[in-house]
């Protein structure tokens, strides 16, 4: 272009002609203007569709429209709770059991007892103490975490040190009444030897003298007979001042003869009562052993039952240290469950964005849907139906089958809510 | 799916590499296109008026050795005036050589094709530009969207489950790029018709006025070889 007017100029000069300035061509419009013109027209059309489209995008966002709750959560927290009444419950039927023995006790071991009693209640006032201290310790190394920690995490907290203490009380009543049944045992084969000693003792005094036998008798069968005691000391005494009387008469035969008789008839009570005793002290022997052996059984149960209860509290404690993860899982399960519910949901053509409906969902252990009931109708039969439905088509959650086994007990059960929202 | 993750501008700033290549293209065409147009209207419009200004002079009656005065010789003009100047040039320096009408008739003609051409490849300038722009920037924007999907379906088959959620913000971000090479195509096409279409006419316009000044000349000659052959 430039070329050839240059051409033309030369064939200008050429042709002989006034000098040339340089040509100025009143068409030939620059390129400034335009260049301007051009990137203000983009620069406008940048503007409009920022500033239309946040307008028009403004509408209320509300996240979802499906909206899922867990059920079983709070069957979660129940459980916690039910363990800890069990808990209180073995608490106080502990106590009777303790109770029950000393009670139990022979009256000529009553000292020992409230010893032991003393002794008991000592340690139980101790041990208590230090569990409480214990429990006041973990309170306040938990109090700072509490206070960090949202409240889910709080609560998981506060389950767990509730439950540490609680598994603190029940070991501390579980040792007492170990310590109980020790010493109950301990007692026990005291009584035991105590009175196989005091049996032979007696056979001796027996030999011996029969005023000592009796007299021993009567120690012996004090509780159950102690009026027959009575009478045969009576007898006794009676025969005695006979006896004094005869000699006083000095009636050498009589009272000879009258020895003779009373000795005989002393020898037949005597082993009369002998056998009685005997027979006595073999059915308390036998009651003793079925004591035992029944203290031994409940202390054995007492154990199994101890053990059942540490094996749950490890159990919960791994739960609720758990919990945030598990929380996650949870919460990730149920979007997955959300989203493909909102994507299987057809709206009804006349769902109105304020109806709302809620269902609850029950799954099989593989995720499949077992049951869906309508837990809060929206008054509307078609979008109830519709809301079931998109949970029908959404199944199966195959999902749930990754997760851990305890939360997946949780989670077969749900709610979802549904509101048709910024269905767009 | 809220406004900032699927605004137009966060969509751009998070395409792939090869999308924001293509965007930029689209936009550096509709920015020239659109210097095209603006500077190719307002070339056109004054053309027209100075041809209606000259046509104005030509017709008035006036002499034609006052017109060729009128215009000064250094400065070259453009338009209908380029045709007349470059046909009456030609017509002066033929007739003191030749006395045959004819050659001096054919070396005016000459010359006038000569200008002609030239003035329409000056009007015609940069709208091929507009043609190509209208013409490929469509495929371009398509193959910045095909681009986005093809990614979008690479990155969905890596995710376990395909919502619409997952989908919607790549297919949005891959349309973007077919939505610039629409908006740099629909301006560049209505406006090369445009342009081209006044170009012609005016082109057609300085065509008839070549055919009448050539007519003028070829009726001088006829008179002046009356009057000799008569003298």
């Amino acid at each position: 272009m430039w070329a050839c007017y240059l051409n033309r100029h030369k064939m200008v000069k050429g042709s002989a002609h006034m000098a040339v300035k340089p040509p100025r061509d009143p068409q030939d419009v620059g390129y400034t203007w335009p260049a301007v013109l051009a990137v203000a027209v983009h620069l406008l059309v940048v503007f409009f569709s920022l500033v239309s489209l946040p307008s028009s995008t403004a509408e209320p966002d509300s996240s979802s429209i499906v909206q899922a709750t867990l059920v079983s959560t709070e069957t979660f927290t129940d459980q916690a709770q039910q363990t800890t009444e069990q808990q209180a419950a073995l608490n106080g039927s502990d106590k009777p059991d303790v109770a029950e023995p000393a009670l139990e006790e022979p009256d000529t071991r009553e000292q020992e007892a409230l010893q032991q009693q003393a002794d008991e209640a000592a340690a139980r006032e101790e041990a208590q103490a230090r569990a409480e201290e214990q429990a006041r310790e973990l309170q306040e190394a938990q109090a700072q975490a509490e206070a960090e920690a949202q409240r889910r995490e709080e609560e998981a907290q506060r389950l767990a040190e509730q439950q540490e203490a609680e598994a603190q009380a029940r070991e501390q009543s579980q040792r007492e009444a170990e310590a109980e049944a020790q010493r109950q045992r301990e007692a026990e084969a005291e009584a035991q030897r105590q009175r196989e000693a005091e049996a032979e003792a007696q056979r001796q005094r027996e030999a011996e003298a029969e005023a000592q036998r009796q007299r021993e008798a009567e120690a012996e069968a004090q509780r159950q007979r102690e009026a027959e005691a009575q009478r045969q000391r009576e007898a006794e005494a009676e025969a005695q001042r006979q006896r004094e009387a005869e000699a006083a008469a000095q009636r050498q035969r009589e009272a000879e003869a009258e020895a003779q008789r009373q000795r005989e008839a002393e020898a037949a009570a005597q082993r009369q009562r002998e056998a009685e005793v005997e027979a006595q002290r073999q059915r308390e022997a036998e009651a003793e052993a079925q004591r035992q052996l029944e203290a031994e059984a409940e202390a054995q149960r007492q154990r199994e039952a101890e053990a059942a209860r540490q094996r749950q509290l490890a159990g919960e404690a791994q739960a609720a240290a758990n919990a945030q993860q598990a929380q996650q899982a949870a919460n990730s399960f149920i979007n997955i469950v959300r989203r493909a519910v909102e994507q299987a949901w057809l709206i009804p053509a006349g769902a109105s964005d304020t109806m709302s409906a809620t269902i609850q969902v029950r799954l099989g252990p593989s995720g499949e849907v077992l049951l869906t009931t309508i837990a809060s109708s929206s008054g509307d039969s078609a979008f109830d139906r519709s809301a079931m439905q998109a949970v029908e088509h959404a199944a199966p959650f195959s999902e749930l089958r990754d997760l851990p086994a305890e939360l997946q007990r949780n989670l077969r059960q749900f709610n979802l809510r549904f509101t048709p929202g910024d269905v767009r | 799916m809220n406004d900032n993750t699927m605004s137009i501008p966060h969509l751009i700033m998070s395409a792939s590499t090869v999308v924001q290549l293509v965007m930029l293209l689209l936009v550096v065409a509709s920015i020239l296109s659109w210097v095209v147009i603006f500077q190719r209207s307002i070339a056109l419009r004054r053309a027209k008026q100075e041809y209606n200004q000259f046509e104005e002079a030509f017709w008035s009656g006036v002499d034609l050795n006052e017109l060729y005065r009128e215009i000064p010789a250094d400065n070259a003009r453009y338009g209908a005036e380029h045709m007349f100047q470059a046909g009456f040039r030609e017509f002066n320096r033929l007739m003191p050589k030749t006395r045959n009408p004819d050659t001096i008739l054919e070396g005016v003609q000459r010359s006038m094709r000569v200008a002609w051409s030239r003035e329409e490849d000056r009007l015609t300038q940069h709208l091929v530009f507009l043609a190509t722009v209208a013409s490929a920037s469509p495929y371009i924007g398509l193959f910045g969207t095909v681009w986005g999907i093809m990614g979008s379906f690479q990155s969905l088959s890596m995710t376990q489950q395909a919502t619409l959620a997952t989908v919607a913000p790549w297919i949005a971000e891959a349309l973007i790029a077919t939505a610039m090479g629409l908006f740099a195509a629909i301006p560049a096409v209505i406006f090369y018709n445009r342009l081209s279409n006044d170009a012609a006419r005016l082109l057609g316009k300085y065509e008839d006025f070549a055919e009448e000044f050539h007519a003028i000349l070829h009726r001088n000659l006829q008179g002046r070889e009356s009057q000799s052959s008569a003298s």
